[in-house]
């Protein structure tokens, strides 16, 4: 498998500019002779389809649900990045782009970091022009927060619903285009191969989840934005279709798989309450500004928070880093819950849990205040667990909620298939190791907005490619593949259900697998058993998972047995990926690689890389590959928020 | 043809209801006008009715152009209400209503259809009444009869529920719907609506009960 | 924590040409901190192991704001609570021994696929006939460079909210989508990027709704008190107003 990141040569101010002159184009006029697929409608897919469809592409838009608009970036709730600087306190696109990087602990591409800093204030603008409700100052301008604990107020906001507001941005404009006739759109579909040709991805093989029929369609260039893979530990603030089915197809078809490991996990989730839930909720973190983080001080203490007197409270947080305190990044302060919990001075009923409090806040600034700040989520909170955070303090959980790692992509965003591109949270991305708060949504539209036409256009005008029917055997193949598998997935039902088990028994068994020993904390021997338990749990899935109905319906069943298939694969690349990096980086600790103070530690020497896998055939290991990452411009140090 | 689309048009029907529901309302309001005359005295009534009927150009052209009013109000009224029939007729197996007080909306066509026969009787009491009686003596002897006065009242009571739904429904059709004055809004709907119950089922009580006897 | 017993009623149909009818269902020992989905997802679980068909029904990411579950319990869509999807209701406000009707949300416009999962394309469709600013990518001016009172900001953004569950639809006396039609036709009204195709938009998004054969609206309300995300109707008096205005102008 050959890396090369294409990354241009230059001044990092001139990367970008430099590259779109260098890559080839397509006349306006021949762009309709190209067709583009584009698997996925969140922020990058919708914006990727109506920006090229705009261009003059034809375009086919996939999309699992039953609207384009339900994809899951409408849930981001805190808000956007940009380097605009409108509130005049020292930000600028080197600020952003250091912020970024130094962020996601120097693990990601300088080059493709420095553009993402760069178009983000194209994007405001975008999503501005598009009718986007950010808030505003009296003035009318346009408002500003500090976000993530962020120096500066660069994040543009539409109340707790930005990434809603944006996605619905985007959805509009693809709107336009299917209207116009340029997109043509195809929603209940859920992607189950891309189908390659001579070395070249030609095309998609879907199944309709309406009807249960397999469809193979074709077209010049593939784009995959089809997001993160967090479901694999069962429970996640994603939603219930976010899967890793395409991007493993992809895999599988010999799409390079960068930094598996590389998962973030958040710090104010509403904790697991019961073995029946189905999904953790996250609560916006800008609840840290005001709330303070305690546990007690002696295990096993069960009083109610109220009668547990000062002196009982440890205010781990605050008493460990005097400089940042509460706000410390989300990874250290996730850490050092699940490190509380671990001791045994967890709360709440599972003991799962630690407390925010806003007790002081509200003798400080007043109930009012605070209220009108967070009254919203504290109504949220309320609703889910029948407790308000205005009378008793909030109990706090970090829940996995966004995944670094996915697709490796060059900065064209071409994975290691040609005419194959991955965007938006399913690519290895530009955040590293960790992402910064609001980062997210800018990187899935920066791909779909202001990216990717530039490389599809580089790609199409330097290759030649052949017409290519759908009934060409490479399709005819992959349909056949499709088929046989969910066959295969089925058989296990005939003769009922005694004795088997169902999809999420399989599924809870996984994540309860790779939370426990693939999560935030990680160590050499946890990982080494967890991949000998993996091969375990697939054998009991393929032997003896039940799933009523058949093939040619609706069946929910079988779309979940299908990715949770996926997710058991996927989960031995996460390991091993996790096994292979020796170091504590970003997101998480390397137990084995901590300072005196028990930081974690990150190794530069030996691990200043991507680490890419490459399948090697079904019950083979995966290989291995690395792409060094040079720090021209940056020199990366250790963070540190004591 | 826009006109043609505009009538339509699911808002154009809505807009056409609205636009004459408030012609009616405005007619409703100068015949309360007249009718309060009643009370003053059988004499201030005659005088009102007789300066009315010395321009029966003009009394033409406001019966023609209200005839046409409410054609246009009862036909597109009954064409919604089958259209909306069609849609909803007991679509769930359990059907609640959230909305508080629900019964004037759901009940317009019923009661819009009842102060159809109203008006079919009141126009063949009065309107087509013998010219040689005196108006004021027509609505002392047909009032006075129990039964006749009752169907009044409970006509003006099915006004009253019309109205007090349909006044509210109309602004908000012409797209008057703002806090600030929402709350006067709905007060309105009540008052009027109830002024004219007072007014127009007054007369009817006022012989029916035998207090206009010596009218 | 307690747990409570109850009788499900649940609207059962194979496919779009079938005659549905209900099937009862009980349940017991039931957390009171789930959520209305998860409950449902016991229920599933429990079909799935007795080798029987689990109830279909769409959702996503069960936090109120995806817009795909919904069901009417009761007679009412998303449930007794008030401002919350399906997903968002908890099953602490049901008592032990209570008997809950599900039915699917239903109108001449949302065919019907399976047992609770209706097809809602009619609302996207809606959308596409105008339901944005048509702009396209790149050379769009600075985002200050279009000042807008932050009240304006708030009012549209109160429109924007929709999240297009389309309950507003299912609980019309009517089967009207006037509140979903009108909070998009609203928010672009309200701000100056959407004043270009304002009078086309309110036209062609309405023309659209009709086509789709939604009902009409009667000022019945109930839309605006069963939407999960409290959408005004004073959203529909807009649209009412810019309808009338592009009529007269450009109909």
């Amino acid at each position: 498998m050959e890396l090369n990141s294409r990354a241009p040569s230059g001044p990092l101010e001139k990367k970008w500019s430099n590259h779109r002159f260098s890559n080839k184009l397509v006349n306006p006029a021949n762009r309709r002779k190209f067709s583009i697929i584009v698997v996925g409608t969140g922020l990058a897919g919708a914006s990727a389809s109506a920006t090229l469809a705009e261009q003059g592409y034809q375009v086919k838009t996939f999309c699992i649900q039953d609207s384009p608009r339900r994809a899951h970036s409408i849930a981001a709730q805190g808000g956007i990045n940009a380097a605009k600087n409108y509130q005049n306190d020292g930000d600028s696109i080197h600020r952003l782009f250091y912020d970024t990087i130094k962020g996601g602990d120097f693990r990601a591409r300088e080059a493709n970091v420095y553009r993402l800093a760069e178009v983000s204030n194209q994007i405001i603008d975008q999503c501005v022009a598009q009718g986007v409700p950010f808030a505003r100052e009296y003035g009318g301008t346009l408002a500003n927060r500090s976000f993530g604990g962020a120096q500066v107020s660069r994040t543009f906001y539409a109340r707790g619903q930005t990434g809603q507001q944006l996605l619905l941005g985007a959805y509009g404009a693809l709107s336009r285009q299917i209207h116009s006739g340029r997109v043509k759109m195809y929603t209940r579909r859920e992607m189950m191969d891309v189908v390659v040709v001579d070395g070249r991805a030609r095309g998609i093989t879907v199944r309709n989840v309406m009807t249960g029929e397999i469809e193979s369609h074709v077209a010049d260039v593939v784009i995959l934005a089809t997001g993160g893979y967090g479901n694999v530990y069962f429970l996640s603030t994603n939603a219930m279709a976010s899967n890793v089915t395409a991007a493993w197809r992809a895999h599988k078809r010999g799409a390079g798989f960068a930094n598996p490991s590389f998962v973030q996990i958040h710090p104010t989730c509403i904790p697991v309450h019961g073995d029946y839930q189905s999904k953790l909720t996250l609560m916006s973190e800008s609840l840290r500004n005001d709330g303070r983080v305690w546990v007690p001080k002696t295990k096993g203490d069960t009083r109610k928070p109220a009668d547990i007197p000062e002196s009982d409270r440890d205010y781990y947080l605050e008493n460990k880093y005097p400089s940042f305190g509460n706000l410390v990044p989300r990874d250290v302060a996730s850490r050092n819950a699940k490190e509380q919990c671990d001791y045994g001075k967890g709360v709440g009923t599972t003991g799962l849990a630690v407390y925010l409090d806003f007790a002081d806040a509200i003798k400080r600034d007043g109930r009012d205040t605070i209220y009108k700040k967070y009254g919203n989520l504290f109504q949220m909170y309320e609703k889910i667990t029948d407790s308000d955070p205005m009378v008793e303090p909030m109990m706090i959980y970090p829940a996995v909620h966004y995944t670094m790692g996915g697709l490796w992509v060059d900065y064209d965003l071409m994975t290691t298939i040609p005419g194959l591109f991955a965007i938006g949270e399913c690519n290895f991305s530009d955040h590293g190791a960790n992402r910064l708060g609001a980062s997210a949504l800018m990187q899935g539209l920066a791909d779909g907005y202001f990216i990717i036409a530039t490389s599809i256009a580089h790609y199409l005008g330097t290759h030649k490619l052949e017409k290519i029917s759908e009934h060409a055997d490479p399709f005819i193949d992959s349909k056949r593949w499709v088929d046989d598998r969910i066959s295969k997935m089925l058989k296990n039902s005939v003769g009922g259900s005694a004795g088997k088990f169902t999809v999420d028994e399989i599924h809870k068994e996984l994540g309860r697998l790779m939370w426990d020993n693939c999560g935030m904390a990680r160590n050499k021997a946890g990982l080494e058993a967890a991949l000998e338990e993996l091969p375990k749990i697939r054998k009991k899935f393929w032997d003896s998972v039940y799933l009523p109905g058949t093939n040619k319906e609706i069946n929910q069943s079988l779309e979940r047995a299908g990715r949770v298939a996926d997710f058991l694969e996927f989960g031995e690349i996460m390991i091993r990926d996790a096994l292979a990096r020796e170091e504590s980086c970003g997101c998480h600790l390397r137990e084995e690689s901590q300072t005196e103070e028990n930081e974690a530690k990150r190794d530069d020497v030996n691990f200043s890389h991507v680490s890419v896998w490459e399948h090697a055939g079904n019950e083979k290991a995966p290989v291995m590959h690395k792409e060094p990452l040079v720090f021209e411009y940056v020199t990366p140090s250790q963070r540190s928020y004591k | 043809m826009w006109f043609v689309r505009f009538l339509t048009s699911s808002i154009g029907k809505k807009l056409i209801m609205a636009t004459s529901g408030l012609l009616l309302f405005l007619f409703l309001c100068t015949h309360v006008a007249g009718n309060a005359t009643i009370f003053m005295s059988s004499k201030v009534f005659q005088g009102y009715a007789n300066e009315l009927h010395s321009h029966p150009l003009i009394v033409l052209t406001f019966s023609l152009g209200l005839l046409a009013v409410f054609l246009v109000h009862i036909v597109v009224g009954l064409y919604l209400f089958y259209q909306n029939r069609a849609v909803s007729n007991s679509r769930y197996a359990v059907c609640t209503r959230v909305v508080k007080n629900s019964f004037a909306s759901e009940t317009m066509p019923y009661t819009g259809l009842f102060l159809l026969a109203f008006l079919v009787v009141h126009i063949f009491g009065f309107t087509f009444s013998p010219k040689t009686v005196l108006i004021s003596v027509t609505v002392k002897q047909l009032l006075s009869n129990f039964f006749y006065a009752l169907f009044y009242i409970l006509a003006f009571a099915a006004l009253f529920i019309h109205l007090s739904h349909g006044f509210w429904s109309m602004l908000q059709t012409f797209g008057v719907n703002h806090p600030r004055y929402n709350i006067l809004i709905a007060r309105l709907t009540i008052i009027i609506p109830l002024f004219f119950f007072l007014v127009f089922a007054g007369v009817a009580f006022y012989f029916m009960t035998g207090l206009g006897a010596s009218y | 924590m307690s747990s409570i017993n109850l009788t499900l009623k649940i609207w059962r149909q194979p496919n779009s040409d079938a005659l549905g009818a209900f099937e009862t269902y009980l349940l017991d020992g039931i957390h009171t901190d789930m959520s209305f989905l998860e409950m449902l997802d016991v229920l599933n679980e429990k079909l799935t192991k007795e080798g029987r068909d689990p109830v279909a029904f769409d959702h996503d990411c069960r936090e109120g704001i995806c817009g795909m579950c919904g069901a009417v319990v009761n007679g009412v869509a998303h449930g007794p609570e008030k401002e919350v999807t399906l997903c968002q209701l908890h099953m602490r406000h049901f008592q032990s021994g209570d008997i809950l009707v599900i039915e699917p949300f239903r109108s001449r416009a949302y065919p019907i696929k399976k047992d609770l999962l209706v097809d809602r394309s009619a609302l996207d469709r809606i959308i596409q006939a105008g339901g944005y600013v048509s702009v396209n990518t790149g050379g769009t001016p600075d985002g200050n460079s279009l000042p807008i009172p932050s009240q304006q900001a708030e009012l549209a953004m109160d429109a924007a909210a929709c999240i297009g569950c389309g309950a507003c639809v299912a609980s019309c006396p009517n089967g009207a989508a006037m509140l979903f039609t009108s909070a998009k036709i609203s928010q672009l009204a309200l701000l100056p990027q959407g004043q270009v195709e304002r009078k086309t938009r309110a036209l062609a998004m309405v023309a659209q709704m009709d086509e789709e054969g939604f009902g009409n609206c009667t000022n019945a309300r109930e839309c605006e008190a069963v939407c999960p995300k409290g959408i005004s109707i004073r959203n529909i008096a807009r649209m009412n107003k810019e309808f009338l205005r592009a009529v007269l102008a450009e109909g």
